[in-house]
């Protein structure tokens, strides 16, 4: 294994992700986005306070994060017993139920994925703030980009909404705390991914880099 | 990030830089992410077949099997995914039962479909509107994950619906190979390089001009920049 240097061309070349054809860098005014001259890809954007808007919008859904995890988002009564189903739970059912590997998969997916998300734009965006980064700070950012499909909380919303439907004709179904603090979490995570710009961060990192050799 | 430029480049100083270090056989690592570099994801085409065909091979007990058990007083019923369509819409809920049957049965055939058809047309070296394929891709890439929304509402009834002897649902293998069935298609999607769909074209026009004055091409970007 051996390590290339930084060459000049990775300041105003990019190479689109989807068809791979090289491309001068195109200087965005504040709200463009820059589309790949062949196939359309979404290169990266510009928008607006990227950097400080998606930190505000990570730090409050760490909060709402929270609160969804601490309180039943849905619970059902039915003949005179209440059954309450808070995010950690749901997991944990499966597990008793026999299905450990849905259990993990649940886990994963709803709890462990959107926190690390959180946690590690928070972690990210206050490094790229100060322009102060580690050794960590690629590794992780490269981690959050891959694991970002693998955070599925809005599904679990869209499940939630089916399953108020199904059960509605069986049982009182009684809204909790959580799921007012899960609308407002999906909604943070979504203005977050939304706001975040990534060539803002590895551009700051290599301009990082470039200053001290 | 610098990726790796390609045979798309005809800078012939990056060309000559680059090409002393990838005749090397030592692993080249990124500058910037210490990460190892590929021009192309390693043996792209192995493995999204082999995640594929293990996804079609569950994909018929994840059809077949129940994928969970709904008792009432003792008296238990077996729910495969396409029954549980069919109730949906004998209960009138007509717009549950579609939100199901596209998320549960559509996207998943659409998904394999698609990436065969992909996986085929570069075996095949076809030319075929290669936009319109990495359009594809990027679909499958991103509907992938909504088909866990049946998976998660047996979760949720799993969980909420525990009254003993009375009422009470329990997941089945069903849901087990379904989940395996959703996320093999999103590793398959995933390890999928749809920059091997324009390997197989010939060197593009707009490479040529890449070689002129830098200015131009920023105009030539300019262009085709379209506000959000």
């Amino acid at each position: 294994m051996k390590e290339t240097g930084l060459p000049a061309i990775a300041f105003n070349r990019i190479a689109c992700h989807d068809c791979d054809l090289l491309q001068t860098t195109p200087r965005l005014a504040v709200g463009e986005v820059a589309y790949c001259m062949r196939c359309d890809a979404v290169l990266f954007t510009n928008q607006k306070n990227s950097v400080d808007r998606s930190l505000a919008f990570a730090i409050t859904g760490l909060l709402f994060y929270i609160i969804a995890n601490m309180f039943p988002f849905l619970s059902l009564k039915a003949l005179g017993f209440v059954q309450e189903g808070t995010l950690f739970s749901t997991s944990l059912s499966l597990f008793k139920a026999g299905m450990p590997l849905l259990g993990i998969l649940l886990f994963l997916t709803t709890i462990l994925f959107p926190l690390t998300t959180l946690l590690g734009t928070i972690y990210i965006l206050m490094q790229v703030k100060r322009d102060k980064f580690n050794d960590y700070t690629a590794p992780v950012f490269r981690f959050l980009r891959s694991t970002d499909t693998w955070g599925m909380l809005e599904i679990f919303m869209l499940a939630v909404i089916v399953s108020l439907v199904k059960l509605g004709d069986y049982a009182d179904v009684v809204f909790g705390i959580s799921l007012y603090a899960f609308i407002l979490l999906i909604l943070s995570l979504t203005l977050m991914s939304h706001s975040l710009n990534p060539q803002d961060v590895w551009t700051r990192l290599r301009n990082n880099m470039a200053d001290q050799p | 990030m610098s990726s790796l430029p390609t045979r798309q480049t005809t800078n012939d100083e990056i060309n000559s830089r680059i090409a002393s270090e990838i005749n090397s056989d030592d692993d080249l690592i990124c500058p910037c992410c210490k990460s190892i570099m590929h021009s192309r994801k390693p043996n792209s085409l192995n493995r999204t077949w082999a995640l594929l065909i293990t996804a079609m091979i569950l994909y018929i007990p994840a059809n077949v099997l129940p994928i969970m058990a709904v008792s009432f007083w003792g008296d238990g019923q077996p729910d495969t995914i396409l029954s549980g369509v069919m109730q949906l819409l004998k209960a009138g809920l007509w717009p549950l039962a579609l939100l199901i049957f596209v998320a549960s049965i559509v996207i998943p055939v659409l998904k394999l479909i698609i990436l065969i058809l992909l996986l085929v047309s570069i075996n095949t070296k076809a030319q075929w509107h290669p936009k319109d394929r990495t359009k594809l891709y990027r679909f499958t890439e991103f509907v992938g994950r909504w088909s866990m929304v049946d998976v998660f509402v047996i979760a949720i009834l799993v969980t909420l619906v525990q009254f003993g002897n009375t009422a009470s649902v329990s997941p089945d293998l069903g849901a087990l190979s379904f989940a395996a069935v959703v996320i093999l298609t999103m590793f398959a999607a995933n390890s999928f390089d749809p920059r091997l769909i324009w390997d197989n074209l010939p060197e593009p026009e707009l490479a040529d001009e890449s070689e002129q004055e830098d200015d131009s091409v920023i105009e030539m970007n300019g262009d085709r920049l379209v506000e959000k």
